[in-house]
């Protein structure tokens, strides 16, 4: 790449992010005018959530696993194994559960979303909506974000309940730890609040974004079968990015 | 809105126009391409008034103006009375609710049935009873033949049945202003016919003043109160339609003639075509 073509996608970037930001503003303002359609956004909360139950389940019971054997070994160097209920779930609620449900979320949903809504722009759908004086914005794109912000936490959680149980599975069954010694280490150490609703927040904070990229992807894409499969990809790369990086800055403020 | 705090009173004031739609001076450039230069015309309340010309010279994009889907470059566009620059997003959905709008391609929700997308409208902005609005929508599938496929999703239909349910949907809440993008396209003879004389018949018997898009001259003839021939971003003719067919001026004559020379190049601009093959100018 060129100086001035590399100049040209960094400001092209930087055009989006500010693009973006302010398409925060007007799905916020669209909040209040959505709320006339609570059903749609119950119904975008079920499917968005339903959607990507299946893989986060699957997904967490297999982290779970991972994580105890990795664990087991480095804990049985220092003679801690007795820690290895602790360890896999403050890495699961602090760390992986938010992260990985937010990166698996923005692959399913999140490239779901972009797709719906690009489809719509490309077919008129959504200026159909408009020329029926009904706001696009609080009608499709602010229903799918509070979607995303009220089902990543709840993904989360579930990803963490799997995981805990895949560690479990390994941990206890297979290698031999004591039952008791995995719960009890793991209730006495871990906080509800520093540790449990941190991880909370940070999905939520996750969902937002995941929501917010797939939705400005959707309600931007030019409207091509190629600019929507292009706006797809980019949801996910986007997501990925702004998820890791987001999620660096919140944990040095949350810890 | 007529009575302007600052109003001259040298100049007489803006009387109650018969005039549903009024287009001044607008000017329109998309994407660097001039669409409209200085265009001028207006849609009597209460008639069919077709608008032709060229495919590309600007017709959707003119509807897209009346309807505030666009802003326009220059000039003004009042609706009822009132100028659309100086609506707010409210305002102009409380407008948009007085008209029904039939999109070029359709546009149908494709989550819902035929039945809720034409309950769609009613849906959303009022609260009527689930039996009533059963049969405003039934009433509306009905006349345009389409009452047996109300349970089909919008891909189970053909184009000519799509354009239909979206004639349908568009006409749900009687509008007072209703604008048909290419109602005739995909349409078989039979529903072609029903289509204008539903067209005719919601003119004749609710007064709906129409803005008629299409390019089936022998069908805007048997509507149409008034045509306007748009090309070059005016109006390159206007008359009523027996008159305008006779009448003799390059514009007319090429445009229902359907000969390819004349002012409307039917070209799109493009380089020299023996150029653009690779042939030298001049030739081996
Ligand atoms: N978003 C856009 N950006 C750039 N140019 C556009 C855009 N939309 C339309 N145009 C151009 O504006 C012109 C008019 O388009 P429009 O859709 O209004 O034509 P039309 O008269 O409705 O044609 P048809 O009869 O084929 O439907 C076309 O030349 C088109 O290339
Ligand atoms: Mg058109």
């Amino acid at each position: 790449m060129s100086q001035a073509r590399k100049q040209l996608a960094i400001g092209d970037a930087l055009a989006q992010v500010g693009a973006a930001g302010l398409f925060l503003f007007s799905i916020l303002a669209a909040i209040p005018g959505s709320l006339r359609h609570v059903r749609e956004t119950l119904r975008q909360i079920w499917f968005v959530g339903a959607m990507s139950l299946v893989i986060i389940m699957t997904c967490g019971l297999f982290v779970g696993m991972v994580l105890s054997l990795q664990l087991y070994y480095t804990l049985a160097k220092f003679g801690g194994t007795a820690a290895l209920g602790t360890v896999v779930a403050l890495s699961l609620f602090r760390e992986l559960g938010p992260v990985v449900t937010a990166l698996l979320f923005a692959g399913r949903a999140g490239t779901s979303i972009t797709a719906e809504i690009g489809l719509m722009r490309a077919t008129d759908q959504l200026s159909a909506m408009e020329m029926m004086a009904v706001d696009p914005l609080a009608y499709v794109v602010a229903p799918r974000f509070i979607a995303g912000v009220v089902a990543m936490p709840l993904l989360a959680c579930i990803f963490n309940a799997l995981g805990i149980l895949g560690a479990h599975a390994v941990g206890v069954s297979w290698l031999g730890l004591d039952n008791g010694t995995f719960w009890g280490n793991m209730t006495a150490n871990v906080e509800v609040w520093s540790d449990l609703v941190n991880g909370v927040w940070k999905s939520a904070a996750f969902g937002a974004v995941v929501a917010l990229i797939a939705t400005f992807q959707g309600y931007t894409t030019p409207p091509t079968s190629e600019g929507v499969a292009y706006a797809t990809t980019r949801t996910v790369v986007s997501s990925s990015i702004t998820v890791l990086a987001l999620d660096f800055v919140m944990t040095a403020f949350l810890m | 809105m007529n009575a302007r705090p600052d109003h001259n009173p040298d100049q007489p004031p803006a009387t109650d126009s018969p005039a549903y739609v009024r287009v001044r001076g607008v000017r329109t450039v998309l994407g660097g391409k001039t669409i409209f230069d200085g265009l001028d015309l207006d849609i009597p309340r209460g008639k069919i008034t077709a608008v032709m010309g060229p495919s590309g010279t600007g017709k959707t994009t003119l509807l897209r103006h009346i309807t505030g889907q666009l802003p326009v470059d220059a000039g003004e566009i009042r609706v009822d009375g009132r100028n659309l620059a100086e609506l707010s997003r409210n305002q102009l959905f409380e407008l948009r609710e007085t008209i029904g709008y039939l999109f070029q391609n359709s546009a149908l929700l494709t989550d819902f049935s035929v039945f809720e997308n034409v309950a769609f409208p009613l849906r959303q902005h009022l609260r009527l009873p689930e039996e009533i609005v059963r049969n405003i929508v039934l009433t509306r599938l009905q006349a345009v033949g389409l009452r047996g496929a109300a349970e089909l999703m919008p891909a189970e239909l053909s184009g000519g049945m799509a354009r239909r349910v979206a004639l349908a949907r568009a006409i749900v809440r009687d509008p007072g202003l209703m604008i048909y993008d290419e109602p005739f396209v995909g349409l078989d003879p039979i529903a072609l016919n029903q289509v204008l004389k539903l067209i005719r018949t919601l003119n004749d018997t609710l007064g709906i003043t129409s803005v008629l898009v299409a390019h089936e001259f022998a069908a805007v003839r048997r509507a149409a109160d008034w045509v306007y021939l748009i090309a070059g971003g005016k109006v390159a003719a206007q008359g009523h339609p027996e008159e305008l067919a006779e009448r003799d001026s390059p514009w007319t004559r090429q445009f229902f003639g359907g000969e390819a020379d004349g002012p409307v190049p039917f070209q799109y601009p493009a380089r020299d075509y023996a150029a653009d093959l690779g042939f030298q100018a001049g030739g081996a």
